[in-house]
């Protein structure tokens, strides 16, 4: 897939901050194997231990990803509710605990329920309350 | 890091192909010896379905110009692991649109465009948008989801041109082809179009209802299919970027297939409502993808990529809304 910014499928580009990518650990509370894209509910607990509870679309639809071996039944049992997991992900550009998740990588350091076999470049947000939140400066010029 | 067990076994396939590929047939004894000094008939097997089926491109076997059965893509290296097919990608960005020299509109036809808001291309006022100011300037006006009104967020039809110009991008399309009609299967949406073929005329579209992918009657000009289209839905788009059709827009298709590998298609849309002049599409070419390759657990084929409200609405939900909205 091309970039967000040059390729708006479904508008991420546009609606999420895809400048700035970050990664955190999670807890999976819910995930669904949906069209046009998969969507992931979770929980992250920041270094003052405070749980968020975070809503995501999630990169690849489900036909990309069954033909790459990640079929329904294996997707929703690697990410079972419950399930440890570093996300990549983009925050909305309205801010708040709604993200675009690029990618997901398990507890063992496998990419799980993605065509990319590669992590991508993100800043480590780990237990920072809030994640990423875009400043006024990384709004889209039609949202300024 | 480690891959995915699923990565694992597709790059295992690709990686089977690929060292196929690299090494003569010959001497792989798995074919017949190079014709015209390339390799040919290079054979794979697809772990899924436990076949030997030839990668499209060195498929040397005759073939029947007038026989468009199959599944073709327009990017048959993604997922598919056939050879890369450059003349298969719009020769653009964004990509994946009707393109062509996009006429004047009529004063109508712009006021249905500026009514159109998509969210697929440069963002509006983007640093690419102004990069590109020599395109036309629906490829540079893109919105966030929530302050579009595309069709595509709202699982509503894609309607004929758009379902044909994004077919094959990703998702690909099938072909089945009967003496008296032509069926086009679109993976995304999972929808389809009708070409009769068995000499009728086109109905009278102004006693007859609309529909999105209008009423086509198709025929031979030597080995072109020539297809003739009326009755548009003119809630559709030309395609993601949000051109109008209107009811009285005639498209015309033509369709041919110069290898046995490659699927050809120009186009040329006349709406008076909308545009002043014909509107010539640039070219689409699409690679045969073997159905072996196009295989998921086993089953092979196109998978229903449909739309379905419900999922969507869910999907939805995860869209931020615009600053506009917020209290």
């Amino acid at each position: 897939m091309v970039s967000g910014a040059l390729w708006a499928h479904h508008g991420q580009g546009l609606s999420f901050d895809t400048a700035h990518m970050w990664t955190t650990w999670a807890t999976v509370e819910e995930f669904d194997y949906i069209n046009p894209h998969p969507a992931i509910k979770f929980s992250r607990t920041d270094k003052n231990g405070n749980v968020e509870h975070w809503g995501a679309e999630v990169a690849n639809n489900p036909s990309r990803l069954a033909r790459v071996g990640w079929t329904k039944s294996r997707s929703m049992a690697a990410l079972a509710p419950g399930t440890r997991v570093k996300l990549y992900l983009a925050t909305s550009l309205a801010g708040g605990h709604l993200a675009y998740v690029e990618l997901i990588e398990s507890e063992k350091g496998e990419l799980i329920c993605s065509e990319r076999e590669n992590p991508i470049k993100a800043e480590d947000l780990d237990g920072v309350p809030n994640g990423y939140q875009p400043k006024p400066e990384d709004a889209k010029p039609e949202q300024k | 890091m480690t891959n995915n067990n699923g990565l694992a076994r597709f790059r295992g396939r690709a990686l089977k192909v690929l060292s196929l590929a690299a090494v003569p047939a010959f001497l792989l004894g798995q074919g017949p010896a190079p014709q015209n000094g390339r390799a040919v008939a290079t054979k794979v097997v697809n772990d899924d379905v436990n076949k030997t089926y030839p990668l499209s491109d060195f498929d040397t076997r005759p073939y029947d110009k007038h026989d468009f059965n199959g599944i073709w893509a327009r990017n048959p290296a993604a997922q598919f692991n056939q050879p890369p097919c450059p003349e298969c990608r719009d020769n653009s960005r964004p990509s994946y649109g009707y393109f062509g020299d996009v006429p004047p509109m009529t004063p109508e036809g712009q006021k249905r465009f500026e009514a159109n808001h998509p969210t697929k291309g440069y963002v509006a006022g983007s640093k690419q948008a102004l990069e590109h100011a020599d395109i036309h300037v629906g490829y540079r006006r893109a919105v966030q989801s929530a302050l579009s009104n595309d069709p595509e967020e709202r699982c509503e039809p894609l309607g004929l041109t758009r379902l044909v110009t994004f077919s094959g991008g990703n998702p690909p399309m099938q072909i089945v082809q009967t003496p008296e009609i032509i069926i086009e299967r679109f993976e995304w949406f999972w929808d389809n179009r009708e070409i009769w073929t068995d000499g009728r005329s086109l109905p009278k579209v102004e006693d007859y209802l609309p529909r999105f992918n209008g009423y086509s009657a198709g025929h031979w000009e030597g080995d072109t299919l020539v297809v003739t289209t009326v009755g548009f839905d003119d809630r559709a788009w030309v395609d993601a970027y949000g051109y109008p059709i209107s009811e009285k827009a005639v498209l015309e298709e033509r369709y041919s297939r110069p290898t046995r590998n490659r699927l050809r298609l120009d186009m040329t849309l006349t709406d008076p409502v909308n545009y002043t002049r014909p509107w010539h599409s640039s070219t689409k070419v699409w690679g045969l993808i073997p159905k072996e390759a196009a295989s998921v657990a086993g089953w092979s084929g196109i998978v229903e990529d449909r739309c379905v409200p419900q999922d969507n609405s869910q999907f939805r939900s995860f869209e931020p809304e615009p600053p506009s909205a917020k209290k």
